[in-house]
This record gives structure tokens, sequence and C-alpha cells, in this order.
């Protein structure tokens, strides 16, 4: 990691993004305290990311892969910590309890993967702790389950926490980011808002053809046409689709395919690979 | 466990001619690596202390013993509980076998049990089997493979043995014997454990159930082999059966076939289980739901007091039990040495002074406390690592509470524990010697048991010191001052080394307490290298990075 900071405010979901092996969990650790830096230093709202007992009163923490205590049961762990924690709304904890339809009355031991992370986004969104790390966390949740965690972060933005979302999921840091930060090689990329981001998108396209490439010059929203040879052209859409569809039926396309960019592609797309 | 019926729910895995053998070669080359290291110090520890033992025979008791000093060690109960009934003591290999055949036994028993869990339970709980369990292997496959590794192991360390005995020159029948009856134990314990494991769904209970059903055989040979009229117990343990063999004496068919009952109905009932369970379950285990028990789960110190409960309450009853056998026999002991002088002479040579008044009796005793109270000491610690290894503390680390506050938290009731555990000793040892009319006061046992606490400090400090700088061996090094130590004397002594090489052992510093007064000089030598090794461990567990 090199030259990083980063700057999160209040009542903000910060989206995190980067290849693997780019450094998000590495900094996510150094924030937790977990590793120190070799240089400079890492604070959390002022105190020392390694003074514990100070800096994790003003956060709460969701790993990628929860791992718990197998002989006790959800409702113990959570307990636990929110005892040992900077604080609960126990009456809300409930309320997500149900939300997330989380068995509290089992043994942790045989939970699966997903249910082992409603417990953990259960015990950090019920802390009134202003911030709330999240590295990956809805990797085991299912589609139901994801609409339920993109509620909770906006509730939480709503109460004025800050929510540092670390994320591969495009549709989850569309909906819920207010702004994204991205890591490259243990760089920070480039930090945008998120509005920002959603006029970069474009969609890839490639079409097969059987005579002759189909000429979509000044077709309003295509970009960057593109013959690959053997039959098959590629082009950026942006916009609507509408016009360049209309277009391409006037040659003799025998296939489409369409791609959607992942948010790291467009941004690495849009800010250069030589970042 | 799948409410499904038929086969097709129960073994994962349809089976591929050549892939699958060399899947099940793989495996055993897994399982071999896996113990390998662990089953060479085994090796070489119970093929060396026999070894020595019969080596120093020559050298120093040979003609020593006559017929009727035999006669009087032979019928006496006290000493038949605490060694096992003696036969052919005129013999290099016979006293060899009388004197170091249960703790040999027990050892391999005790790393059979810790290994095989390790391997059949440990391994699939935590994971690790999914992968291999989605290629062409059966769950009941895998588990025979690992039973055959760990009963090869075991034969070849019982095989060592019977080799390094004919090498010290006895008779090469009787090490034979031997060497084949402390195989069959040791393949017994890893068929029991192989059980357990398929029963229960994970490793700790596994343990915890086999470790018991040790412990208890070993009581039961004890009372067996004391008191009269119940002999007949010995056939039912192995540590019985072992010594029925009578290795150099009789060398008895019989019992040997008697030991290879339980490795076989055991070893078929842990394969039955195995096809029939799910994986990643077991038959018993903590399946249940139930509301939420909230004791002690308000604090770091609280929770750690709550997870260490269960373990702590399964030593006592270990401590308990044995101290009150010993208690019991405290009466009969004294007495005997007091009417033998040629035995007392021999106990003395051997390491155990005093042996022949009460509390000197109850302090050599006591000696043998540092072993578990140490060995409960480090895994306690251990933990720590083990909850960083597993990722289970993770959201507790994110908590605002400090990993000082969590190692001083662990450290602290570790300690409380084994104090704890002293106390025990000392409370049933005075127990058992009051029962009998054997004069031990309440203070001067409790203070006795209490004297070896130097020896659980050294642990405690030497764990906290692991977990600092070196977490991948947290356990064995925080044995090493009780274990080590232990073993270190006992060689030491005999080998009749010099006196410098004896005073490595912690063991050499403990005072006899009762026999005589504490050594607080030593005391406080012991405990402030403890305080430094807690201090120096805490700062670089502190400031090291965690491993997730």
């Amino acid at each position: 990691m090199q030259d990083l900071t980063l700057d999160v405010f209040p009542g903000e979901v910060f989206g995190f993004l980067g290849p693997n092996g780019a450094g998000k969990s590495t900094t996510i650790r150094m924030m937790l305290g977990a590793i120190r830096p070799t240089s400079g230093r890492v604070q959390i709202f002022g105190d020392d990311a390694a003074d514990v007992r100070r800096a994790h009163r003003h956060l709460a923490y969701v790993p990628a892969d929860v791992a718990l205590w197998p002989r006790l049961t959800g409702a113990e762990i959570l307990e636990l910590l929110a005892r040992t924690g900077p604080g609960v709304d126990v009456a809300y904890r409930t309320e997500l309890v149900g939300r997330f339809g989380l068995d509290l009355d089992r043994r942790a031991g045989t939970y699966s993967t997903g249910n082992r992370q409603k417990v953990a986004l259960v015990a950090a969104f019920a802390t009134r702790a202003p911030l709330l790390v999240l590295d990956e966390p809805t990797s085991g949740l299912d589609p139901l389950m994801e609409q339920v965690f993109r509620a909770a972060v906006v509730e939480a933005r709503d109460r004025g926490q800050a929510v540092f979302l670390s994320s591969h999921l495009l549709g989850e840091v569309q909906a819920v980011c207010d702004r994204v930060a991205i890591l490259r090689e243990g760089r920070l990329a480039e930090v945008a808002q998120m509005a920002e981001l959603r006029r970069l998108r474009r969609t890839e396209v490639v079409v097969s053809y059987v005579e002759s490439p189909p000429d979509l010059a000044g077709v309003a929203g295509v970009q960057g046409a593109e013959d690959l040879g053997s039959g098959r052209l590629r082009f950026f859409l942006s916009g609507a689709p509408g016009p360049a569809l209309r277009a391409l039926g006037g040659f003799g396309v025998t296939g489409v395919e369409m791609r959607e960019p992942s948010l790291e592609e467009i941004f690495l797309d849009y800010y250069g690979r030589g970042v | 466990m799948a409410t499904a019926t038929g086969a097709t729910t129960r073994e994962p895995g349809a089976r591929v001619g050549s892939t699958s053998r060399a899947g099940r070669r793989a495996r055993t080359g897994l399982a071999v690596r896996q113990i390998r290291r662990g089953a060479l110090i085994v090796l070489v520890v119970t093929a060396g202390m026999p070894a020595v033992v019969a080596g120093q025979y020559r050298t120093t008791f040979a003609g020593v013993l006559d017929g009727p000093a035999l006669h009087a060690l032979a019928t006496n109960p006290a000493i038949r509980t605490l060694f096992g009934p003696p036969s052919a003591l005129d013999d290099a290999g016979g006293f060899t076998v009388w004197r170091t055949g249960t703790p040999l036994a027990v050892l391999v028993g005790v790393w059979a049990v810790v290994t095989t869990t390790r391997l059949l339970r440990g391994d699939e709980e935590s994971g690790r089997w999914a992968l291999l369990l989605a290629g062409p292997l059966r769950l009941s496959d895998l588990v025979a493979r690992i039973i055959y590794v760990l009963a090869g192991a075991v034969v070849i360390v019982g095989a060592a043995v019977g080799a390094a005995l004919i090498v010290a020159g006895t008779s090469p029948s009787g090490a034979v014997f031997f060497g084949a009856g402390l195989a069959l134990v040791g393949v017994g314990f890893v068929a029991l454990a192989a059980l357990t494991a398929q029963l229960w769904d994970s490793r700790a209970a596994a343990t915890s159930a086999s470790a018991g059903i040790l412990v208890a055989t070993l009581l039961v040979r004890m009372v067996g082999d004391g008191v009269q009229g119940l002999s007949w117990l010995q056939w039912v343990t192995p540590f019985g059966l072992l010594a029925a063999v009578r290795p150099y004496a009789g060398d008895e068919v019989l019992p040997l076939l008697g030991l290879m009952v339980a490795p076989v109905v055991l070893g078929v009932a842990a394969l039955v289980v195995a096809a029939r369970r799910d994986v990643d379950h077991g038959l018993f285990g903590s399946r249940g739901r139930h509301g939420p028990r909230r004791w002690l789960l308000g604090s770091v110190v609280g929770f750690v007091v709550r997870r260490g409960v269960r373990s702590w309450v399964a030593w006592a009853a270990g401590v308990f039990a044995y101290f009150l056998l010993l208690g019991l026999l405290a009466g009969s002991v004294t007495a005997f040495l007091a009417d033998n002088e040629r035995f007392a002479d021999l106990a003395s040579a051997a390491g155990f002074d005093e042996l022949g008044s009460v509390p000197g009796y109850a302090a050599t005793m006591f000696a043998l406390l540092g072993l578990p109270a140490g060995v409960f000491t480090a895994a306690r610690i251990a933990e720590v690592v083990e909850d960083e290894r597993t990722r289970r503390s993770v959201l507790l680390m994110a908590t605002p509470v400090s990993r000082g506050h969590i190692l001083r938290a662990h450290a602290g009731v570790a300690l409380l524990g084994a104090v704890g555990l002293l106390a025990v000793a000392g409370l049933a040892m005075w127990t058992g010697a009051r029962a009998v009319g054997a004069g031990l006061g309440v203070a001067d046992a409790v203070g006795g048991a209490v004297a070896t606490s130097p020896i659980v400090l050294l642990c405690l400090g030497t764990a906290v010191l692991a977990t600092g700088w070196s977490p991948q061996v947290v356990l064995s090094v925080g044995s090493l001052p009780a274990v080590g130590g232990f073993l270190w004397q006992v060689i030491a002594q005999s080998t009749g080394a010099p006196g410098w090489v004896v005073e490595v052992s912690p063991f050499a510093h403990l005072a006899a307490v009762p026999a005589e007064g504490p050594d607080w000089a030593s005391a406080a030598v012991m405990g402030s290298i403890a305080v430094v090794s807690c201090a120096i461990g805490t700062v670089g567990y502190v400031r090291r990075d965690l491993a997730h």
C-alpha cells in the first residue's frame, strides 16, 4: 500500500473497489488495527487505529468471511458483541433479526455462510457507531436478503452513519453508494461521485454478420466501432439502445452479444490503464 | 442430518476405479505427512525410556532384590495400585516394563487419541475435507485410510520399543510381547478416538470423550490392582491387560488376544457409523436449539471464564479422582517403605526421596501435579491463537477491546484455573488420607499442592511468550516446562547425570512441601522468569500483525 488518503463523511455510503490483490482487505485490516502500516498512520475520527480501545468506539465491522464461536447461539453472540461493543439499539436489533429472518436459537456451528454473515450484519447495523466498515458483506446472501441489506445501509446513512463498503457487486454499489474509490496495485486510482460514474457507463456489444459489416456511423449512442475480423464487429453503446438496434436490423446480423462492464472496468477504461 | 432416504444422500461421490485408488493413495500420503513429526517424537521417547531404564537397572539394581523383598513388593496393594502388579523384577526387562509400562501406555494412548481426533474430526470440522470428498472418495474410505495410517504409526512405535529392549540386552520374547502389547493398546485408542470422532460433531467433544475413557480405564486399572477381589477388573482395561501379558515373566498370549478385541470392535463400529452418517455431522452433538444463556457474556473476562468452565471441570474431576486415590494409599505406601528399607533405598535412588513419611509421600506425589496444571495452562493460552487462526475472534477484536486485554484475560483466568486445580488436588489428597487415618493436615495438603505453582507460572510465561512471537507452537512451547521438565528430570536422574544437568529441569527446584518448607528463593526466581516472559510475550502480541 502506498500513499493512501481517504476521507469518508458522515451520512455517506462510500464504495471501495479494486481487483483481487489490489489491497482492499489490507486497507481495512489497517483501519481495524489488525496490521500496522510500515510508515504513516491510520486515524479513525482522530484516534490512532492501533489504539483499538479508542478507535473501535467509532466503528462496527463485518468481515467478508464470518467465523463465529460454534458452540454459542446467534443470540449469545449478539449479546457478547453488544456488551463489549460501542453500544447497541436493542429495539432496532430485534427488528433487523426479523427482517433478515435469522434464527437466533441455533448454535453458530450449524449456521450456513449466509446466516453467519447475517449475524455479523445485524450486530453491525444495530450499533450506533458513526462508521460501519463492511468488507464484501453480501457474498453469502440471497437476492431477497441483498434487498434487506441495501435497505439497512440506506437507513444507516439516513441516521448519519458513514458506511465504508468494499464490494465487487456493480448493482449493489450503484444502488447504495454515493461516492466510489478504486484501488489498483496498492494505490488509490481515483475517487468519484456515483452520478459521474453512471454517465460513464457503456455497454459492450459484439454483433456477428454474414456479408458486409454493419455501418453504424452517425447512429446515436454508438462509439468505438471496430471490426474484430471473422464476421464480428464490436462497439460501445451508451444511452438508449433503440437507434443502434434499428440500424442493425438493416444488415444481415446473425447474433448480438451484450456485456455489462464491471465498475472497475468502467473506471479503468475512463481513467486509463496506466494509472 | 438429511432426512432423505436411500444411498444417494449418504455418501458423496461415485467411485471410479483407478482414480479412486490414486485418491486413496494421495490421502494416505497426506495423513502420513500430518502425523510424522508427532509420531517421531513419541517413538523416540517410548523407545528411549525403556532402553535407558533397562541399562540403568543393570548398573544399579541387579542383584539387590531378593525373594522376600519381591514378595513384599508384589503383595503390597499400594505399590500394585501405583505401578501395577510387579512381576520378574529380578530381570532387567521385567523391571523396566513394571517401571515404564503404564506411563508409556498412557503416552501412546494420549497421542493416539489427540492425533486421531485431529485428523478424523478436526479436519472435517474446519472444512478441509470438503475438497477431498468432492473427488471420488467416500467418507468411510477416507476414515478407514486414516485409521490404517494411525494404527500403522502406533505399530511402528511398538516395534521400536521392542527393538530398543532387545538392543538393551533383555530377552527377545519378552521384548516382543511388551512391544506388541503396547502397540495393541495404542491401536485400541486409535479405534476408540476414531469412533468418538464419528459420534460427535466437534473435535473437542470427541477428544474429551476419548480422553475421559482413557483416564477412567486407568483409574479402574488402579482400583483393580489395589483392591483384593476386584482383580478381575484388569481384564476390562487396556492397561490391566497390558500388565497381564507379564512380559519377561509369563509372556501370556491370552491378554494379547484380549487387547485385540477393542481395536476390532471399535474400529468396525467407527467405519459403520462413518458409512451411515452425513458429512459434517455426528450421531450426537450440538445440533439442538435452545434459548439464549447469557451468563458471563457481559465482559471479555467473563466470556473467557465461560469458555473454560467445561474443560476445567473435566480436568478437575480427573485430578480429584487421581489424588483421592493417592491419598487413600498414603498410609499403606509409607508403612510398606518403613518396613522394607531396601525399597526405600531404591525409591530414593529413583528420585523418590522421603516416601517413607506421609508428608514426604504427599510432596513426592504433588510434584506430578505440575504436569496436568501446566498443560492445562498452556492449553488455555493456546486458545487465543486458535481463535485468531480460525478467525473466530475477528468480530470481538473489532469491538473496543484491546489485544492486551484479551491476552491478560486468558492469562489471568488460566492461572486462576490452574491454581484451582492444585487446590482440588490438595483437597483430594487430604480427603483420601483422612479416610484411611494417615496424618496429613488440610493446610499441609493444599500447601504442598500449591507449592508446585512455579511450574504453572513457567508454563504460563512460555505460552504467552510464544503467543507473541511464535504463535504456531503455543501449546508445545507452553507445555515444555511441565512435560519437558518432568521427562528431563526423570531421564537425568535415571542415568545418574551430573547435578547441573538435573537442575536444568524446573522440577529440581521445587521444595518437597509439606515434608519441608517452601523454597521461596527458587519460587521467586521462577516467578520472575514467568513475569518477564509474559511481559515480552504481551508486547509481541500487541505489536505483531494478526493472522487474519
